[in-house]
């Protein structure tokens, strides 16, 4: 009895420990996550004022004209195909580069990982430029062209939808490398070789066993790439210029014209955007199944 | 049934010919020979670094010989890659794949080799049937215990119907109770099936319960082979003498030689050997410590010995004795006619008979 009462009094302690640790976060996650999301809806729900945030007047226009406009419908398509074209060279690429990775001893790996982040530790902004300075009109890329004879008027690189995804990936493509480095370096080799040993070839090994159990990292990686593709204003903005518009590039507008409430809608259109997405990553990898819960 | 009684001298399912693996520059098999006959039980054992998972891991083809040669029933397998060698493995930690169903992975070598899916369900059916898993086959394996995972790598295993069928320490992620029934469904399976099959295992209980033949393994060499009787009592080495349980090491030289019989004096007195020894001879002797007969008084051939220490076990007391300054081991049953009622200090009569005494080979000397 008395080792009962022991063991519920431990139980309740621990509940109440996860309960003290889960607090602080949850506490800020609802301040000053949840609450601001809430009132975003709220004012996306309302017409435009000139004074104040938004109008009084409730309305769905801002909606309307996201779903109906075709002009918002050509940024939605340019905003996903972005995204789509980048998310799988991410895949192809990152992926090939984990493969090699992987199997390199632990030290060796991270030293090379260490190294494929060192980019991320330049601000976007000055990398944004860094860019510039070679893909623009005077570029470094264009003077090159141009000293050799190949070209004589200046290529226009910036500007452009490849700009832009060369842009990101440089940036994203860590984020991948280094989610699917880990989760094919967390596969027990048996598992290959117990494949092997039931007569798949290492092609069908890949497939059938290496793919699928390094799904997580996959998973975890592409939705970093696509998040964050969804949100990269500064690269988007300074490669892409005036001509290569995201999503993201509306919503910065809509601010800058005082246009909160459409601001807030595009917003909330982002939002849908990632969830649906992340929840496609998710259908189609079901990383879940390697925790082998169906 | 599979043809297991095949009367013609059937050759060896896996032949191993002066085998040599290397890793950089230590050696992991020497010059390894040894043949193993289609339906047989065959136990590689050893202490770990002694060359036994190489061994096998050599026969499936993950790793590949320096020299040498590799044979699964006839065909030359050395350079094949192990996805076109006709064997199946059963992994230390079953290696399941843990996004499969258990029916996917046992289903998974069938598939891999074309086998349509008709017959694939009657198979996989079969094999969980015969591992006594009937109804699991919806089941992932995190969601059964150790002892279920470990009837799946075997149904997974078996269901290929291999020429061989491999086994790495199959039985070392199972708690002691589990193991031991194992041992003897596994034993049982393999009868049944007559699937000649390698066994690695560094329990020599196991071994020895096991198999029809061990292959006691030490430095990528084996020590000795033989039945499992003939491991136990006949050991030809010191290293085989003592990794198969505890043994009493005797130096002793011999005095007087008969026909079938010799004398020799050891530190604990004079006794007699089987087989005639030139007198001067030095040898080198075994005997199991339960092969030591103790008597209260004196008999004729009994060398006098004093009782140092008893540790009671149960079944059997462990007596450490000491005789002629020398320290012996007995170990004496717990039955009606031989109560344990030795006391430390106590005066004790010490019997080795002469066919229990095994000659060993001196070890090799290491330079």
């Amino acid at each position: 009895m008395a080792d009962g009462l022991r063991a519920g009094g431990f139980r309740l302690t621990r509940r109440w420990a996860g309960g003290a640790l889960l607090a602080p976060p949850l506490a800020l996650f609802l301040l000053f996550f949840l609450a601001p999301l809430a009132s975003l809806l709220w004012v996306s729900f309302h017409a435009p004022s000139q004074s104040e945030l938004y109008g009084a007047e409730l309305t769905l226009v801002h909606y309307a004209t996201i779903l109906s406009d075709p002009f918002y419908h050509t940024i939605i398509l340019r905003t996903l195909s972005t995204g789509g074209v980048i998310l799988l060279l991410s895949l192809v690429l990152g992926y090939a580069t984990a493969y090699v990775l992987a199997p390199l001893p632990p030290r060796r790996r991270l030293l090379l990982l260490l190294l494929l982040v060192v980019p991320l530790m330049v601000s976007n902004v000055v990398r944004a430029y860094g860019w510039i300075a070679i893909l623009g009109r005077q570029g470094l890329v264009n003077s090159l062209l141009r000293d050799s004879g190949l070209i004589d008027r200046p290529l226009l690189l910036l500007n452009s939808f490849e700009a832009v995804s060369f842009g990101l990936m440089t940036i994203l493509l860590p984020y991948m490398v280094i989610s699917v480095a880990n989760a094919l370096a967390a596969i027990d080799a048996q598992y290959k070789e117990a494949a092997q040993s039931l007569r798949a070839s290492p092609f069908r090994t890949f497939i059938h066993v290496t793919w699928p159990l390094s799904s997580p990292g996959v998973a975890s990686g592409m939705l970093l790439v696509f998040l964050l593709t969804l949100s990269a204003y500064v690269t988007i903005t300074l490669l892409g210029g005036p001509r290569m518009k995201l999503l993201v590039s509306l919503a910065f507008d809509a601010v800058g014209a005082f246009r909160w409430p459409l601001a807030a809608a595009i917003s909330f259109a982002l939002l849908v955007l990632a969830l649906g997405v992340a929840l496609l990553i998710l259908a189609v990898l079901r990383p879940h199944r390697v925790q082998g819960r169906g | 049934m599979p043809d297991v009684q095949t009367t013609a001298p059937a050759s060896p399912d896996v032949r191993l010919e002066g085998v040599t693996k290397r890793y950089g520059k230590a050696v992991a098999v020497r010059s390894l020979s040894l043949g193993i006959p289609r339906g047989s039980f065959f136990s590689l054992l050893g202490p770990s670094g002694c060359g036994k998972t190489t061994t096998l891991r050599l026969i499936a083809g993950f790793e590949t010989p320096d020299e040498g040669e590799v044979f699964i029933r006839d065909a030359r397998v050395t350079q094949t890659p192990p996805y076109r060698r006709d064997f199946a493995m059963v992994f230390q930690n079953f290696a399941l794949f843990p996004h499969l169903t258990v029916a996917e992975n046992v289903a998974f070598g069938l598939r891999m080799s074309g086998v349509d899916r008709a017959k694939r369900g009657a198979a996989v059916t079969a094999a969980l049937d015969l591992v006594k898993l009937t109804g699991f086959a919806e089941r992932y394996p995190k969601q059964l215990s150790g002892g279920q995972q470990q009837r799946v790598a075997i149904a997974r295993a078996i269901v290929m119907k291999p020429a061989v069928l491999l086994l790495d320490e199959p039985l070392g992620a199972l708690d002691k109770n589990l193991r031991e029934s194992m041992q003897v469904e596994l034993r049982g399976l393999q009868r049944e099936l007559g699937v000649t099959t390698v066994f690695v295992t560094h329990d020599q209980e196991e071994a020895l319960t096991m198999s029809d033949r061990v292959a006691v393994m030490r430095d990528g060499v084996i020590e000795q082979l033989g039945a499992p009787r003939d491991i136990y009592e006949k050991p030809a080495t010191e290293f085989v003498a003592t990794f198969l349980g505890a043994s009493n090491m005797i130096d002793a030289t011999v005095v007087e030689s008969g026909a079938d019989a010799s004398l020799v004096e050891a530190a604990c007195g004079r006794f007699s050997v089987t087989g005639p020894h030139p007198p001067g001879t030095r040898l080198r002797l075994g005997i199991r410590p339960e092969r030591v007969l103790l008597d209260a008084a004196s008999g004729a051939n009994a060398l006098p010995a004093i009782v140092r220490d008893i540790v009671y076990r149960g079944v059997t007391a462990h007596l450490f004795l000491e005789c002629g300054g020398q320290p012996m081991l007995a170990y004496v049953q717990n039955s009606a006619q031989s109560a344990l009622d030795w006391r430390p200090g106590q005066a004790v009569a010490v019997t080795l008979p002469a066919d229990s005494l095994v000659r060993l080979e001196a070890p090799p000397s290491n330079g």
